[in-house]
């Protein structure tokens, strides 16, 4: 089965992996609609 | 549109998946988050923004970009945050996979750029600009970054 995106839905929580990973976070603002 | 595009075609796409998950911590906020969008100042979807992890923004693009596109637009996020950074050698490396791995993408003249300009600090060597001046020439002699970048033939 094909890998797909994992996204976060909160932004302390991917700040929180990001200083612990060492990484930046790609933010995606989209529109469901 | 943009973001049903994206996450039909982009999203699920190997290389872009394989990209995004390598080399960041992927968020995703709904335009209706009014906080968030008032935070970061979104006006339009779909939005991309590479931050760091103390919130410090690094790049933006705004629209549906096929997957080619979409990755080299992330990486060159990437690689401006670590120029931002002080972290020259890295920013290389992301500059250089950008213009080895996707040189037609409408990415990769600023990535040229920038190459230069990372080589520039990283070596404290004025002729890496020249040299980045060069390759624009050689390789995207239209772009703005070849012009932006014009300059740096007063260099002796």
């Amino acid at each position: 089965m094909a890998k797909t995106i994992e996204w976060e839905k909160s932004l302390a929580t991917a700040k929180e992996k990001a200083k612990k990973a060492k990484r930046l976070i790609l933010l995606d603002f989209y529109n469901s609609h | 549109m943009g973001c049903q595009q994206l996450a039909a075609v982009t999203y699920p796409n190997p290389d872009v998946c394989a990209t995004v998950e390598g080399n960041f911590v992927p968020l995703q906020v709904e335009v209706n988050n009014q906080e968030m969008v008032n935070r970061f100042g979104v006006k339009w979807t779909p939005t991309l923004i590479v931050l760091d992890p103390d919130e410090r923004e690094h790049h933006r693009f705004t629209g549906y970009l096929p997957p080619e596109d979409f990755i080299a637009q992330i990486m060159l996020g990437k690689g401006k945050a670590e120029f931002n950074l002080d972290r020259f050698e890295q920013a290389i490396q992301c500059f250089q996979e950008i213009l080895s791995k996707h040189p037609k993408a409408d990415a990769a003249p600023e990535a040229q750029y920038y190459l230069g300009v990372a080589r520039y600090k990283a070596s404290d060597d004025p002729k890496e600009l020249k040299k980045g001046l060069e390759s624009l020439r050689r390789d995207y002699p239209n772009s703005e970054w070849a012009k932006k970048a014009q300059v740096y033939a007063l260099i002796p």
